[in-house]
């Protein structure tokens, strides 16, 4: 006959204990890393759009982030933006300056291209086309999701650089070019490697692709 | 060269991610909007911490202000900036107007710190009330200077000045600094405007906008103000002719 032996307390805690150490184990190690678990996917084709031409999908590591341009208030720019995307220019180039619920850029084909990164110099490169003139107007609000024409210090130096806003800008709002703004994904660009310590990621994320939805 | 691409690379990684988009466009750290229903558009910031910024070292520091701090001072600051329509600011690039306290450069008290390439105006809200909207004024004119150095030359400007007289060589480099207005002006309507040939034209300038009929009349009475007057007058109308002074 078998005996059967009653579990004390103390060996009920320390099997509590070691579930709640295996959940925080698989927490860590398998849930946390998976930065696209919680992220939604958008798949453009199963979304009615009115102008069509003027949308662009970037496509990164957590799935597509539909952006609506703007050809209207920024006709050079968008024109320069689309011979870009259409080129594939954008793809596998890296988003080097991330900034944490404030904004991500990319855009840099000199010098941000995967497998061929130059920290020393990337932000500075240029596309080959040349630079474009500023098209800034004070009716278009710089919100959380805007792209715009990422420039340097001076206006009319605009390339090929751009940049998302994560937050609201009011000041950006007649100081950039903005080119479009996202419609669909905007919570996918969390999701992009950043580092809280500085501007410039090491290890940066790529642009997978960067399409037309009509080419 | 190695010790150099270290060095950038260095600074390059380690530059600090400021989560703010107001510190893209002024380099300036702790700064969060206060007002931005100018109608000639000039976006007002206010230091919500403190800030050091400079080129070289952080030479320049301020304090941040409160409500309280800004409450009492904000209608004088913008009826000041308001003097001044959208077309002439765009033209001498002047786009953010800092409010902060306790400004300093260098570790000397400064009423205010012009930056012609960052479009920026840092104003020290606790500056000797006696000359503070004056103050405003006197900065601004440094933008407009830097913005049109060709209109303002030194050397034509000197020549206004009794022979034998020498400007210091730099703004800070006398015990000059006072800016009340002289009994017996001679030429300089302050002892600061005795330092340099820009702050004497500031100083001028800065009367022309707070304190015109005072000038006018001063000037009756002495020639080389008469003409330094003139002078500036001209160079500003030559950047905008419908501009309002007063």
């Amino acid at each position: 006959m078998i005996e059967k032996v009653k579990q004390t307390t103390s060996e009920k805690l320390l099997l509590v204990l070691f579930i709640i150490l295996g959940i925080i184990t698989f927490y860590i190690f398998v849930v946390l890393p998976q930065k696209c678990l919680f992220v939604k996917n958008y798949d453009p084709k199963k979304i009615f759009f009115k102008n069509p031409e003027n949308i662009a999908v970037l496509n990164i590591n957590c799935g597509n982030i539909i952006i609506k341009l703007y050809p209207n208030i920024s006709p050079k720019s968008v024109e320069r933006f689309k011979m870009l995307v259409a080129s594939g220019k954008y793809d596998n180039i890296a988003f080097h300056r991330v900034i944490k619920n404030v904004l991500v850029q990319s855009g840099d084909l000199e010098f941000g291209k995967k497998d061929n990164v130059n920290y020393l110099y990337i932000g500075k490169g240029k596309s080959g086309f040349g630079t474009i003139k500023s098209e800034l107007n004070d009716d278009t609000e710089f919100k959380a999701g805007t792209v715009g024409m990422a420039r340097t210090n001076k206006l009319n130096t605009e390339d090929s650089q751009f940049f998302i806003l994560l937050e609201d800008a009011p000041l950006f709002k007649g100081e950039y070019t903005p080119i479009g703004q996202v419609v669909y994904g905007l919570e996918i660009l969390d999701t992009i490697t950043d580092d809280h310590r500085r501007e410039y990621v090491l290890r940066p994320d790529f642009i997978k692709s960067f399409k037309l939805l009509i080419d | 060269m190695r010790l150099f691409i270290i060095t950038f690379l260095f600074l390059k990684i380690f530059s600090p991610a400021y989560a703010n988009t107001i510190y893209y466009l002024t380099k300036i750290p702790n700064l969060e909007i206060h007002d931005l229903t100018a109608s000639n558009g000039i976006k007002y910031l206010k230091a919500e911490k403190s800030f050091k910024v400079g080129f070289r070292e952080n030479n320049v520091q301020c304090k941040n202000v409160n409500e309280n701090d800004i409450k009492n001072k904000f209608d004088i600051i913008k009826k000041n900036f308001d003097k001044y329509d959208k077309k002439f600011l765009k033209k001498i690039n002047l786009r953010y107007v800092v409010l902060c306290k306790n400004l300093k450069v260098a570790e000397i008290k400064t009423a205010g710190v012009p930056n012609h390439d960052m479009k920026t105006l840092i104003v020290n809200i606790k500056f000797d009330e006696r000359y503070f909207e004056r103050s405003m004024h006197h900065e601004l004119f440094h933008i407009v200077e830097d913005s049109y150095k060709d209109l303002f030359s030194y050397k034509e400007w000197e020549k206004f000045n009794s022979p034998g007289f020498k400007y210091a060589k730099c703004s800070t480099c006398t015990n000059k600094l006072d800016l009340s207005l002289i009994n017996d002006t001679k030429g300089f309507l302050t002892e600061y405007s005795m330092t340099t040939a820009s702050e004497d034209m500031a100083e001028i300038f800065s009367f022309l906008m707070v304190g015109k009929k005072k000038l006018e009349d001063i000037a009756l009475s002495d020639s080389v103000l008469n003409k330094k007057t003139i002078f500036l007058k001209s160079a500003i109308l030559k950047i905008d002719n419908n501009f309002k002074f007063n």
